[in-house]
């Protein structure tokens, strides 16, 4: 495709789509013209962005020319205009280069769910039954912006509070500032996915409050603590890419990886050796490790003169190999031998994320990790970790761990008994918190909700009204990964197809009824739509390095076409980029490692993890993890990511637990029988599913589905693990503790398991020679 | 002999009817209820719906399809409204494309208001939609053809050739059934490739 004509065709949707936000609905419709733009039955691709995760890849979409059926004031039709037809990484996107995961591939059926909300609503049925009738966009602004006068003639701006998901980015930024226009307090954020356990780690260990990245391409080798980062963890699909090239890439040698968990994940099974430690044990087992580098002086102490970690001068005396083979459970002679090879394979990296950072104990574990990473010499070197450099015109960054402790101090406190009015944008706390948080009720006493919400979750079906936002693909986007390449990356994208439905950009509606308010909010939200904004806040990189800076308007159509901006130079000198990111943001202030964080949280009564429920009534860990299919369970509305089968236990439509085939045999459970599992906080049902990579004490569930409503394809569907999880907090961090519940188990009758294989082994005679 | 291969391929194409009709059984069982659904199947697939319908199929008998307007090429290309005008992509791209309605109000928001097809136009695009047209050519997707307009037109071969009389017809209706042997006559013909991967892929 030419140049010429890809401006052409953004202009276009540009143009349009800015329009959308402030327009009658009729004239929404502005028709893609194809006679102009598109060459019937002739593909063009746009780059877009992926939303599905934090990760943050890069997109490029498919767009050709078709028929969509739709309905147009209640008339049901077709309508001819440019459709995206499948997604695909963007190859110059520094995040994901080309690749794209299968959750990003699904992508593509947010746009076109038949049970998306295809116009603003209206509850017309009790809170929580999901009953709403349609209204106008007039009339429902007209009531938001009502509410919210009414709340600043009474002075109690404080009373509007806005819940949020995992949001960067100028959206972020626009919120933020119409919270503050309004006099209102900082968005709640309640993302599941998030680790603000590991954030909190950094921000003690290395000053930054940020998810860290790997140099895994040129690492000899990993060890890794829970994280399954090949799958769903952090930046997966960048980092199968520099797995690949740790494994493949460095001819004459290949990487080791060394997986330690208690359930095998898809990263466990890519493992050379998977170490099955005792749950909330990580912490201890990593300074076991450091205990045999510090006796055998493996491995430099000092740095300049100065001890590296203070307090370690006596050599980690508690945590010697036979002492951590008792309470870790993992043999003192691998130990010895897991320490002496990474210490002689460097660069070697440890990792830390999941489970064990969800145990009482998380932050312990994390500053064990952090601390063994800098006694291995791996932090802000070639093959071992660093963080990736914001870009220069957003150096702030939305704390995660802050927000995330504030989203549970404020339900668990009944601090939002004084909010009057919530505004919810892709958070679903009503289905992805323990009974014991009791959203539901605190929802239930907050008199008026808006949702922006796409579909009808168990969150939004409390909501008064619904404005329905875009789709991904039919919006601007943008977005500054956190993590996963050595460049600094904003990702922007304008829309690929126009709206097919009666929807309004979020950001748009925002704008409007700041506008429609008047006063403080016209001066400081001057943009007339959320693309102006983009322009605006993107323009400030011209200079950044290049110099004459490039014209405005040429920039801002390279980086259109292009899906964002990324840094040239931090490509070019990686090395350097690691080295001068490491800490603290910047190479002129390298706070180093923090070692009096160490000495407070590393002492060994902070080390051994609480867990909820008496061993002798509930003698089995519950291991909730992450779906590969559904993550936190925000696509169980996605039918493909529904018939896509687990990667190891090829499980489809439903959910399933893991039990060791020990376990199993004692209690006479077989494959595919159906499984009560009880908590001192509720009960559950599901097949049981016979795994060998499960620790006969432990019993894994994914998180994911058990939906109540959340369209036609989840909704009753499999059950839900957090509904039996206990309140328990991580430590310090007031995160939820989701891996701390002890269960039991017993047999109640025969279940159904939709397997893709017919079982984990093929032939049941391997079981025989074992 | 030529029967007895007729013959063979019939009952093949009846068995294969036979399990495509239950294979289209058991997917509408469980279709959606509340979604209102434009003509088209459930689950994509190159099997013929009913054994009717691949009877017809092999026979090539097919419906006249009715359209939504009865559009009438005879008057336009009088008015020297050229093929490409509304049937843009066809000497570009693989596909001769449908006009918008939005083309057609460029300049019926002026003329011939009055008619009562017209009419009916106009009150598609007012509700912001677009004119359904039915098909009238193409291959039934069994056939496995691709094919594509622009080279034909490069090498100058003539709407008509295939289309038929379209400048004295109301209605376009199929003048000439495009059938393996109609295709491979005129590449013979003019000496180019007749090679299967040429139009089956």
């Amino acid at each position: 495709m030419e140049r010429r004509d890809f401006l052409k065709v953004t202009v276009l949707t540009g143009a349009t789509a800015a329009l959308s936000g402030c327009e009658k609905p009729a004239q929404q419709l502005v028709r893609f013209v194809p006679e102009q733009d598109l060459v019937p039955g002739v593909a063009v691709w746009k780059p877009s962005l992926c939303t599905l995760c934090s990760a943050g890849c890069g997109l490029t979409v498919r767009v050709m020319e078709g028929e969509a059926e739709v309905v147009r004031k209640g008339q049901l039709g077709l309508i001819k205009m440019g459709l995206a037809k499948k997604l695909e990484g963007n190859p110059d996107h520094p995040i994901n280069q080309g690749k794209l995961c299968a959750r990003g591939q699904a992508g593509l059926q947010l746009t076109y769910h038949p049970d998306r909300v295809r116009g603003p609503l209206k509850r017309s049925g009790p809170r929580g039954s999901g009953n709403f009738q349609q209204i106008t966009w007039e009339e429902a602004l007209g009531e938001v912006v009502s509410k919210l006068q009414e709340l600043r003639s009474q002075k109690q701006a404080g009373a509007l509070r806005f819940l949020i998901g995992r949001l960067r980015g100028q959206r972020r930024e626009l919120i933020e500032e119409f919270l503050k226009t309004v006099g209102s307090s900082p968005a709640m954020v309640f993302d599941p996915l998030d680790e603000p356990v590991l954030r909190q780690a950094n921000l003690l260990s290395f000053g930054r409050a940020t998810m860290p990245s790997f140099d895994l391409a040129h690492a000899n080798y990993v060890i890794s603590f829970g994280a399954d980062f090949l799958g769903t963890w952090n930046s997966p699909v960048a980092q199968s890419i520099a797995y690949g090239e740790m494994r493949q890439g460095h001819p004459g040698s290949r990487g080791k990886l060394v997986q330690v968990e208690q359930r095998m994940s898809q990263t466990g099974a890519n493992a050379d050796e998977w170490v099955p430690v005792r749950p909330g044990m990580d912490g201890v087992l990593a300074l076991g490790l450091a205990h045999v580098i510090l006796k055998e002086k493996l491995r430099p102490t000092r740095e300049n003169g100065e001890t590296l970690i203070a307090g370690w001068q006596q050599g980690l005396p508690d945590y010697s190999p036979e002492a951590v083979e008792k309470t870790a459970g993992v043999a003192a002679k691998r130990i010895e031998r897991l320490a002496r090879e990474m210490a002689a394979h460097t660069p070697a990296v440890a990792m830390i994320g999941g489970a064990p950072l969800a145990q009482t104990n998380g932050l312990f574990s994390a500053l064990a990790v952090n601390a063994l990473n800098a006694l291995l010499g791996s932090v802000g070197t070639p093959g071992g970790m660093f963080f990736t450099p914001r870009p220069p015109h957003a150096e702030h960054e939305w704390g995660g761990f802050a927000a995330a402790s504030d989203f549970a101090g404020q339900f668990l406190a009944g601090k939002l008994d004084d909010t009057h009015v919530l505004l919810l944008y892709n958070a679903n706390p009503v289905f992805a918190t323990p009974a014991a948080w009791k959203v539901r009720d605190s929802l239930e006493r907050i008199p008026f909700i808006v949702s922006f919400g796409s579909f009808v979750d168990e969150t939004s079906a409390f909501a008064d009204l619904i404005l329905p936002d875009h789709s991904p693909l039919e919006s601007w986007l943008d977005d500054i990964p956190e993590s996963g390449t050595t460049q600094a990356v904003v990702s922007l994208a304008a829309p690929a197809m126009l709206p097919l439905h009666d929807t309004r950009a979020m950001p748009d509606v925002l704008l409007q009824i700041a506008h429609q308010l008047g006063g403080d909010a016209v001066k400081s939200l001057p943009w007339q739509s959320f693309d102006e904004m983009l322009q605006a806040s993107i323009s400030s990189l011209r200079t950044a390095e290049t110099s004459p800076p490039v014209d405005p308007e040429k920039f801002w159509a390279k980086v259109q076409e292009q899906g964002g901006w990324w840094s040239e130079k931090m490509r070019s000198d990686a090395k350097q980029t690691i080295a001068s990111v490491a800490f603290g943001g910047s190479a002129s202030k390298q706070p180093a490692f923090k070692q009096p964080a160490f000495r407070q949280h590393g002492k060994p009564e902070s080390a051994l993890p609480q867990f909820d429920g008496a061993e002798h009534e509930f003698p089995f860990h519950f291991h909730p993890y992450v779906s590969q299919a559904f993550l936190d369970g925000a696509l169980a509305h996605l039918p493909w990511m529904q018939e896509m089968p687990d990667a190891l236990s090829t499980v489809m439509w439903g959910t399933w637990i893991e039990i060791n085939p020990k376990t199993a045999a004692k209690l006479g459970i077989e494959q595919g029988d159906l499984v009560e599992v009880r908590s001192q906080h509720g009960k559950l049902q599901a097949p049981a599913l016979v795994s060998p990579g499960i620790a006969p004490d432990v019993i894994a569930m994914p998180f994911g589905q058990g939906h109540e409503n959340f369209s036609r394809y989840a909704s009753g569907r499999g059950a839900n693990p957090m509904t039996i999880l206990a309140p328990l907090q991580v430590a310090e961090t007031g995160s939820l503790a989701w891996a701390a519940t002890r269960v039991d188990i017993s047999k109640v009758g025969r279940g159904k398991l939709a397997l893709f294989a017919g079982g984990l082994r093929e032939r049941p005679s391997e079981l025989e020679h074992r | 002999m030529r029967s007895k291969i007729r013959g063979l391929a019939l009952v093949l194409v009846a068995s294969a009817a036979v399990s495509a009709f239950f294979l289209k059984r058991t997917s509408s069982a469980n279709s959606g209820k509340d979604q209102p659904s434009i003509d088209t199947p459930e689950v994509f697939s190159p099997a013929h719906p009913t054994i009717l319908e691949s009877v017809k199929d092999f026979f090539g008998w097919r419906k006249t399809p009715v359209q939504p307007i009865a559009f009438t090429h005879k008057i336009h290309i009088e008015h020297q409204v050229a093929c490409t005008t509304c049937h843009k992509g066809v000497n570009s791209g693989p596909v001769a494309g449908l006009p918008s309605d939005k083309l057609c109000m460029r300049c019926h928001a002026f003329f011939a208001k009055d008619r009562p097809e017209i009419i009916k136009l106009t009150a598609i695009f007012n509700a912001g939609l677009d004119v359904s047209w039915q098909r009238v050519y193409g291959f039934s997707p069994s056939a496995h053809v691709k094919f594509n307009h622009a080279p034909h037109i490069r090498a100058g071969v003539d709407c008509s050739n295939c289309h038929g009389d379209v400048k004295n017809m109301t209605v376009a209706v199929r003048a000439v059934n495009l059938n393996m042997g109609y295709c491979l006559s005129c590449h013979r013909a003019k000496g180019v490739s007749t090679d299967c991967v040429t139009c089956h892929f």
